[in-house]
């Protein structure tokens, strides 16, 4: 395969000759530095929020030196491959300047939309705008057949923290097989298959979709104004649809990382930390992929519910209930049971880098273009505290975000590791988050 | 009128009505006069809804326009549950791209079953040889019929036009005529009207500026009420020839729909909200711990809860108090597993009619398995806690507030404490800290008395060796356990209160608004009156004008209609 090249092979895509490229794509596709493709677009950026309940203990997740030169601890280790990829937030907090608590829900929802949510609790809520990766998505998932992708491993739909301001939560995929023929059934276009050749189904359904906007003025008179903006939300949904089904009717560009998966088999949800590792492993499979073959750049995953039900098999009691049960111990000085979850947690979050990292894209790897924000709900679970909310950042989005350090907050609000994503990513925001948590100041240590 | 007012628990408390708020109703509907005296208030309702079709009641529209043989596919968006009701929530909710793309492959799918080989002949009685020529009569003949009951009205003229000229640009394009009414059909299916419930609004000649439901939208609030189901075809025909309007009318409708079989449909529906059945979906407990438990199991006792309520609201006409002490029910074999009882479902197609004796510690629904096991948050054991407050909110309405968010439970729930051995003394803890008390005095006591039942519903004397204590008080009345409990429950004032007002935000779609308390407590005292027979409270509320009033201060510009 030395002699291909990218005429050649272009060549051949061109005179609708069934050529079926091989995988990975050819480096012929990409410019000289191996950081763009050929006909100019750079590599995507991928951003995507994972997710896990109920906390940390803060002397044994928090490096002790900041800067560089920094070594994780016990419930950290599990990321020191990836060192030089990650950035550690401490010190930034959740500013409740005199809301309530809302237990499970103010941390999380502060550090995602930059708003202390006023209405919630035991890790279900309203949020009072929408959150970071819908407004990623809204930048960088137009061009995608998917604006993003929402998963879950423990089964239920509504555990989700991607929400739209409001009520509304992204639902979970909670099922690889049902992922699976989302993202790779009949409708998915292998991007390197070089055959490609529009679907007249799915013009029709652009048609049949076209036609129900076309009612939308008569419909939207008909409702009163305070409905009005939820059938607003239907019309810029169906848009949306359409947007995807446009983006089917053009030729994928080339991914040269994209391997299309096997159709899993089925998995039955569960609780037990057994039953939700495997989903998320079997998920993060299809959700890597999914990035890779260009189907999505936004992703959200959600190793478990703020209030978190993750259990050992066999044991009468969750995580969140551990957090709030166990008794410290006293020699120790943390709580033997819950820390067990919180260690590994960051051993799964570690298991979605290497599968990032193994995945090639130009000179660097999938992980190197994307910027993966993990986050939980509260510092210490047991008295949901939100000083020091933790937060890491994994990937540098293409070489516009310095990874490798730890950065300390000083009690600044956490919507200032949002609003810097936002800014890395090329979003023209200068400001973010609102109240207390409103801030204009990029963390600029790592731009 | 005496001013009615929240109770402490923030249940609406009962209403003495008196005679001046009694109004009598004149309606003129199509040149027919017709009088109703109504001895109840009609005061200040509150805004008309826009509701989203739950997954059941779009796989019901589904089924009852075009037959069980037609599937429905993809994935819902998860249903929100607010103030108490998924109905209420279902009021706040939006589709997402995500949900909207489920809905566009679902309209897709399912027009594509109708419109197929197999299946259209039963749909169409015209066009089956129109090939590739746009038959415009048949295609308008059909997107009439089916248009209507998907969008619980009628096409208006720039709707049909639309779906006609879809379809007939579809079958220009796949010289396919079955295609192109299979878009028109997706169109329909796809489109907002359909997906849900919008209600339209009219001025109300026999209030001067006020506003009532138009009689599609009141045939569908009247539908979903009794079935859980869109209005059939005589409903819509009673909305579009106003007959709905009248007395007669109007009773005679909801009169067909309660002696409906999908009436009881509609009671199963109420009652799976009301008591939060929802959260049956994927509910799981260790089997390590419960080895009796499986998905089974699970299923069951939500249908045993369910066939219980049916055949004593709906077959016996019962007391719906009695719902707390009933020691009938019907068992399974997999439940008969669970008391050590032989089922013989041979003669009872699975399901054999039981009653507990008397001297067993079972009787009510809160000694039903469902009740016991409907905790998702703990699967390997009870908690008194989540079952008070189940309790006090499901059934009594009241609402609990959240607990504060720097408390330390170490002392409350030590499993392994030699000292505290049973729930009781490890919750005693909370009494001792006084942000917690308050609470845990409204939900710990009936919880407690609970504690002989195990997260799957089976009886125990024991915890941990130690014998449980199941007595308490409830509103200041001792009870030596779960049986004398379930007693002072069904004699309590909340529960049929609470029954009261779940049925009319259920119908409604909202939480009541301050200016219909005085209809509120004129159900409660017809519920009484009626022996709390609880097909009679959802008649009156069906044909109570409250049940059609809408206010307009909630809307900026009064929502109007299409037609």
């Amino acid at each position: 395969m030395t002699d291909w090249n990218r005429r050649k092979v272009l060549k051949g895509v061109l005179n609708g000759a069934a050529v079926t490229v091989a995988i990975p794509i050819l480096d012929c596709f990409l410019d000289g530095n191996g950081e763009a493709l050929a006909a100019g677009a750079p590599l995507p950026t991928r951003f995507g929020t994972w997710f896990w309940g109920c906390g940390i203990n803060d002397k044994r997740f928090y490096p002790d030196k900041l800067g560089t030169d920094f070594e994780f601890k016990e419930e950290t280790k599990a990321l020191d491959p990836f060192k030089k990829k990650i950035t550690v937030f401490s010190g930034y907090n959740a500013i409740l300047d005199g809301q309530p608590n809302l237990t499970h829900w103010s941390g999380i929802m502060a550090a995602l939309s930059g708003t202390v949510p006023s209405k919630g609790g035991n890790g279900v809520g309203t949020a009072l705008a929408s959150t970071l990766d819908c407004l990623v998505a809204d930048h960088i998932g137009k061009g995608t057949r998917f604006k993003s992708i929402q998963t879950a491993c423990t089964g239920q739909s509504n555990v989700s923290y991607s929400m739209l301001a409001g009520n509304t939560v992204n639902p979970s995929e909670v099922d690889p097989v049902s992922l699976y023929k989302r993202l790779f059934g009949p409708a998915f276009q292998d991007p390197n298959s070089g055959d490609f050749k529009p679907d007249p189904n799915v013009m029709l359904q652009q048609s049949v979709l076209s036609s129900v906007k076309d009612g939308r003025d008569d419909l939207m008179r008909s409702v009163g104004s305070s409905d009005r903006a939820r059938l607003d939300q239907y019309f810029t949904s169906l848009r949306q649809v359409e947007q995807q089904l446009a983006v089917q009717l053009e030729p994928p560009a080339p991914a040269e990382a994209c391997v299309v998966p096997k159709a899993p088999e089925a998995l039955e949800p569960g609780t037990t930390w057994e039953d939700a590792t495997m989903m998320h492993d079997k998920l993060t499979d299809l959700l890597v992929m999914a990035l890779a073959c260009n189907q999505t750049r936004v992703f959200h995953m959600a190793l478990s519910a703020a209030v978190s039900n993750l259990r050992k098999a066999g044991q009468s009691v969750a995580l969140h209930e551990l957090t709030h049960e166990e008794p410290i111990d006293a020699k120790l000085g943390y709580q033997i049971e819950t820390t067990y979850f919180l260690e590994q947690s960051m051993d799964v979050f570690a298991s979605l880098l290497k599968k990032m990292e193994a995945v090639k894209e130009g000179n660097g790897t999938l992980l190197d273009h994307s910027l993966i924000l993990a986050l939980s709900e509260s510092n210490l679970a047991k008295f949901h505290t939100l000083e020091s909310l933790p937060m890491i950042v994994a990937g540098s989005a293409g070489g516009r975000w310095k990874s490798g350090q730890h950065i300390n907050g000083k009690g600044d609000t956490v919507a200032r590791v949002g609003l810097t994503v936002q800014q890395s990513l090329g979003m023209p925001v200068g400001s973010w988050g609102s109240g207390a948590n409103a801030t204009s100041r990029t963390i600029t240590e790592v731009l | 009128m005496n001013i009615s007012h929240i109770s402490k628990r923030g249940r609406l408390s009962r209403i003495a009505i008196v005679a001046g708020a009694a109004v009598s109703l004149f309606f003129t509907v199509g040149g027919i006069s017709a009088v109703k005296a109504v001895d109840e208030p009609v005061a200040q309702a509150g805004p008309a809804t826009f509701r989203r079709l739950s997954e059941d009641q779009y796989k019901r529209s589904i089924t009852q326009i075009f037959g069980p043989e037609i599937t429905v596919p993809g994935r819902f968006e998860p249903p929100v549950r607010e103030e108490g009701l998924l109905a209420i929530g279902a009021s706040h909710v939006i589709v997402t791209p995500a949900g909207l793309e489920q809905y566009a492959i679902r309209g897709r799918e399912i027009s594509a079953q109708v419109l197929s080989e197999d299946h259209r002949s039963a749909y169409l009685q015209c066009g089956q040889q129109a090939g590739a020529t746009f038959d415009s009569a048949c295609a308008r003949q059909f997107f009439g019929k089916y248009g209507r009951m998907l969008f619980r009205r009628p096409l208006t003229d720039k709707e049909m036009a639309t779906t006609l000229g879809l379809a007939e640009k579809t079958t220009k394009t796949t010289s396919d005529f079955h295609r192109g009414l299979g878009a028109g059909l997706n169109s329909l299916l796809v489109s907002p009207a359909f997906v849900f419930r919008m209600e339209t609004v009219e001025s109300d000649p026999s209030r001067a500026d006020a506003l009532r439901l138009d009689t599609y939208s009141l045939a569908t609030r009247i539908s979903f009420l009794l079935w859980d189901a869109p209005p059939d075809e005589e409903l819509l025909n009673a909305a579009a020839d106003g007959s709905l309007r009248t007395n007669e009318g109007l009773e005679r409708q909801v009169d067909r729909l309660m002696a409906s079989p999908r009436f009881e449909q509609g009671v199963r529906a109420f009652f799976i909200d009301m008591f939060g059945y929802d959260q049956f979906d994927g509910l799981t407990k260790d089997s390590a711990i419960f080895p009796i438990f499986n998905p089974q199991l699970r299923d069951d006792a939500e249908e045993q809860t369910l066939r219980t309520i049916v055949d004593l609201l709906v077959t016996q006409k019962g007391d719906y108090r009695d719902l707390f002490t009933t020691r009938k029910t019907f068992l399974s074999r997999s439940l008969g597993a669970l008391y050590g009882v032989r089922v013989d479902q041979r003669a009872f197609g699975g399901w054999m009619p039981y009653e507990f004796p008397a001297e067993t510690p079972h009787a009510g629904l809160l000694t039903l398995p469902a009740f016991l096991m409907l905790d998702p948050s703990h699967e390997g054991r009870s908690s008194p806690t989540i079952r008070g407050k189940l309790v006090r909110e499901s059934l009594l309405c009241e609402k609990v507030p959240a607990p504060p968010a720097n408390v330390n439970f170490t002392l409350v729930q030590d499993t392994n404490d030699p000292v505290h051995k049973t729930a009781r003394k490890r919750l005693s803890a909370h009494n001792e800290s006084p942000a917690c008390a308050g609470c845990h005095r409204i939900t710990d006591p009936i919880g407690l008395a609970l504690e002989n039942y195990t997260p799957v519903g089976a009886y125990r004397s024991h915890e941990n060796g130690e014998l449980i204590d199941p007595s308490g008080t409830f509103d200041g009345k001792p009870y030596g356990n779960a049986m004398e409990l379930t007693k002072l429950l069904r004699d309590s004032e909340g529960a049929p209160a609470c029954v009261v007002q779940r049925v009319v935000e259920y119908g409604v779609g909202r939480t009541l608004s301050s200016g219909e308390e005085a209809w509120l407590g004129a159900l409660s005292q017809s519920f009484a009156q009626e022996g709390f027979r609880f097909p009679a409270l959802l008649r009156q509320v069906a044909t109570s004008p409250a049940f059609q009033a809408v206010s307009s201060p909630a809307l900026s510009s009064p929502a109007i209609a299409l037609r």
